[in-house]
């Protein structure tokens, strides 16, 4: 009896609840319009024509890095690529060499046939025949016991690498190298002149050996495998004791590339790519706080951080033209843009994602971030930089931002672009490549931004209401 | 134990709470939100017996006990808010209070209340894509207090007690405000920009006495053989809400926050109320609780159209009951054991041009022979509005109490 009392009365509630209240449709809204709510927030969007930039520095990139997966030698447009290579020589083989006639040396570089057999690789870029004069430079080590000569291996590859800004070289020789890479080579055979080796057969005992290879007047910069990907592929350095015919191949233990910029023009904003050279621009508060101003018809900046509207989207767009860069792949290559956002006295730096795509025009003109490509503008979306830039002007700040060159993009009228997938997977199952996953050398002025305006256009969600 | 846990998942599936003052404090539990108490219509501050236990607005009473009583609440209630030819329903669950007294005789009786004060809750979503409308919006707001009081009896006049209560403040608020994009302003061909970019106005924030760990009550009650009286004391106080506004498009990508403290002044409360009791086990009982605000509430708002303050009014609550005491000797018949209760009120809201008229009937179920009691009200009344903002709203509500009579520390026969 109890137990039914108990389950009855909520019953018999729930079933005159549903007799007598029901929602309509549009009971929601009508209340939320009575509160003053939004049931959506209004898009407004701001433009601000003829942005000067304030200033424009271009940062150069110059240190080492690692060979490790691949590395490159001779030169690409501005830039000069060395190889360095680091050998573990032993004694008895030095013994044999030094007792020997005459010896000969070369080394064995695997071309990186990820890139020059790649099926997306444009067919003007192979084949490459060129002579190349190479200059050659070398340090040899003082006597090392076994347990030291052992321990090389062990060497941290970044503290080399870091080691290696202060190069410093002891000896070097020239000669000239017949380069020829086309679809069906794989390995690139330097010989070594002759001074290299007579210097090292000099010489007894267990031997740490860095040999650097550089180029700078090769028309190309040459890819070849690092000795990170195993050992077939490997650079190897063969030093050949000629009456014997007794040879030894020493792989390298580690490898790096050195990069210098050769750019003449000192006041020039060109940036490279496969590098990190980065090119930052600042654009004055003034003329963006002025649109806004005159669009809200309210105080721009704000006495404090600015949440009476935020950005939804931000986009920049410069002038370009392309006739002053050259790049090597022959593929349009992306611009990413980096923003800062944070406290005045702590900016932080961060990449401003190319998040939103617009789908009819990258159907039609491909996507607006590219450079290489049909048109004459660039267009980078910065959304979070300025959503903050706008949120905290109050400050003084001023808009920085700061563009660096991407990878080359295959599929530049796709819808898709993946920051860190190279390719996605289709409605049939097919892999497509979007982005070529290594980098174009290329070279690119972007010096035209000091004088051309610029245009940042804002979408813009406001927390206003409408008597304001 | 069975038995009550099948009803209470019976009737959890639904529930409720007023959509009036979500942008203040919420809604106003009356009287500590008891069961027994809304059965009779929240009357009965004055009344004492076994089964009465610790009481928010007259805490003298409970010296008067000699059980210790363990008393929890539950509310579950639809509310319909309307206007025009436009209406909608929501439902809410929420526990009021638990409350615990403890008699020790000629030392006096002490006692403890968690108590909701207010609270306001709501969580909807809608979308219609036609006029470009996408919103989803969640308020959570509570203020809880902990009330510890102690009442004593005038050792030379019994028939009197004197007792105080120290309320301390806490409890949270949270708006949440997410909305998709209307791009009707802006060319087609720059649409794209919005996609699927929703936006969210989260407002949070706690709250807390300005400046002083609680806020008290005093009280005096007189026990008669027929009648009762009580008169209690409320300090003012001032709630403080910090409030932290972000406006976010995800819960890591968000502006930087705003920081704002709300107070808001809440004034002194006088209450009183009286008990009569004749042919032993009837009661009829009235009480008046009242407080003159002189200070408007500042909203959380801030944003859009909201109101940035909810305009205030002299509140209070005049509530009439009656109850029939069940017999307490346990081989009487069962229907002879239930309590009995009816009340109606009228409360003027703290919220400006708003007030509600309400009635009830409950009963008392005794279950098994031990003085467990298990309380049942049901209630519904209307909220009535007077301006363009708040909705006129009617509701119907189950309330359920569980109660837990003991004799701690009582030989038998004692």
């Amino acid at each position: 009896m109890k137990k039914k009392t108990f389950i009855l009365f909520p019953l018999l509630a729930m079933f005159l609840s549903s007799c007598l209240f029901d929602t309509d449709d549009d009971g929601l809204s009508s209340w939320l319009s009575d509160q003053g709510m939004p049931s959506s927030y209004k898009v407004q969007m701001v433009t601000v024509n003829d942005l000067k930039p304030t200033s424009a520095e271009l940062f150069k990139d110059s240190l080492p890095r690692s060979a490790g997966v691949f590395g490159t030698f001779g030169a690409s447009a501005g830039m000069v690529h060395d190889a360095v290579f680091d050998f573990a020589v032993d004694s008895a083989f030095l013994a044999d060499l030094k007792v020997a006639d005459s010896a000969k040396s070369y080394l064995s570089l695997y071309l990186f046939d990820a890139v020059y057999w790649s099926k997306v690789l444009p067919s003007t870029v192979l084949p490459i025949e060129d002579e190349v004069n190479v200059n050659i430079s070398w340090t040899l080590s003082e006597k090392l016991t076994d347990a030291e000569l052992n321990a090389l291996e062990t060497v941290v590859d970044s503290e080399w690498i870091d080691g290696l800004k202060s190069w410093k070289t002891k000896k070097t020789a020239d000669t000239t190298v017949s380069v020829s890479i086309t679809k069906k080579d794989s390995v690139l055979v330097l010989d070594l002149p002759s001074a290299f080796i007579d210097d090292v057969r000099k010489n007894s005992g267990n031997r740490r050996l860095q040999l650097r290879v550089s180029a700078p007047e090769a028309p190309h910069a040459y890819r070849f495998y690092g000795p990170s990907v195993g050992l077939l592929v490997s650079p190897i350095l063969y030093m050949v004791e000629m009456e014997k015919d007794s040879y030894r191949g020493y792989r390298s233990l580690r490898a790096a590339t050195l990069i210098s910029n050769r750019e003449e023009c000192s006041d020039c904003l060109v940036l490279h790519g496969g590098v990190k050279d980065s090119l930052l621009v600042e654009f004055p508060s003034k003329p963006i706080m002025k649109a806004l101003s005159d669009f809200y018809g309210d105080e721009f900046p704000y006495d404090a951080e600015d949440v009476r509207q935020s950005v939804v989207m931000a986009q920049v767009t410069f002038y370009r033209d392309d006739s002053k860069g050259s790049n090597e792949l022959d593929m349009p290559i992306a611009v990413e843009a980096y923003t800062y956002t944070g406290d005045k006295d702590s900016l932080v730096c961060s990449r401003d994602n190319y998040s939103k795509y617009n789908d009819s025009l990258i159907a039609e003109k491909g996507h607006p971030n590219l450079v290489f490509h049909d048109g004459d503008s660039l267009t980078l979306q910065v959304t979070t930089g300025m959503r903050d830039f706008i949120n905290r002007a109050s400050d003084g700040r001023s808009f920085k931002m700061k563009m660096v060159l991407d990878r080359s993009l295959v599929l530049d009228k796709d819808e898709y672009f993946y920051g860190s997938n190279s390719y996605y997977v289709n409605s049939k199952g097919d892999s497509v490549r979007v982005f070529f996953p290594y980098p174009d050398y290329a070279r690119y002025d972007f010096s035209s931004i000091k004088n051309t305006s610029t245009t940042l256009k804002l979408w813009l969600a406001s927390k206003r209401g409408e008597e304001e | 134990m069975k038995k009550f846990i099948s009803a209470l998942l019976c009737v959890s599936s639904f529930s409720f709470a007023s959509m009036i003052g979500l942008e203040a404090m919420g809604q106003e539990q009356i009287a500590g939100g008891s069961a027994a108490m809304a059965g009779r219509g929240f009357a009965g501050n004055a009344k004492t017996g076994d089964a009465e236990g610790v009481s928010v607005v007259n805490p003298a009473r409970q010296a008067f006990d000699t059980k210790v009583v363990l008393n929890l609440n539950f509310l579950l209630d639809v509310s319909t808010a309307d206007r025009s030819n436009s209406h909608f329903t929501k439902t809410n669950l929420s526990m009021p209070s638990m409350n615990l007294s403890f008699p020790m005789g000629d030392f006096g009786a002490f006692g403890v209340s968690l108590w909701q004060h207010y609270a306001a809750s709501m969580r909807e979503d809608f979308e219609n894509q036609e006029e470009n409308q996408k919103a989803k919006i969640e308020y959570q707001s509570s203020i809880y207090e902990l009330v510890p009081t102690y009442a004593i009896r005038l050792p030379f006049y019994r028939a009197i007690s004197l007792g105080a209560s120290a309320h301390f403040v806490m409890g949270s608020y949270t708006r949440e405000l997410t909305l998709g994009p209307d791009n009707s302003e802006i060319d087609e061909a720059d649409a794209w920009a919005t996609n699927n970019t929703d936006v969210s106005d989260y407002v949070n924030g706690d709250w807390e006495i300005k400046n002083h760990p609680a806020y008290y009550t005093f009280a005096a009650q007189y026990r008669g053989r027929m009648a009762s009286y009580f008169f209690s004391f409320t300090t003012p106080y001032t709630l403080q809400n910090e409030l932290e506004y972000n406006f976010r498009y995800s819960e890591t990508d968000t502006l930087v926050p705003a920081k704002h403290i709300r107070e808001i002044r809440v004034p002194a409360m006088l209450a009183t109320g009286v008990n009569y009791r004749f042919n032993k086990r009837h009661n009829v009982m009235a009480d008046i609780a009242w407080r003159a605000w002189d200070k408007d509430i500042e909203n959380a708002a801030g944003s859009w159209n909201l109101s940035k303050v909810t305009k205030t009014q002299n509140d209070f609550n005049i509530s009439l009951g009656y109850q029939r005491d069940g017999s307490d000797i346990f081989y009487e018949s069962y229907w002879n054991r239930i309590t009995y209760r009816a009340g109606v009120w009228f409360k003027n809201w703290y919220v400006q041009d708003v007030s509600e008229i309400g009635g009830s009937i409950g009963a008392g179920f005794p279950l098994g022979r031990k003085g467990t009691m298990l309380d049942l009200s049901i209630q519904g009344g209307v909220r009535l509005t007077d301006d363009d903002r708040n909705w006129s709203e009617s509701y119907i509500g189950i309330r359920l109490g569980l109660l837990g009579v003991g004799s701690w520390g009582k030989t038998r026969g004692q």
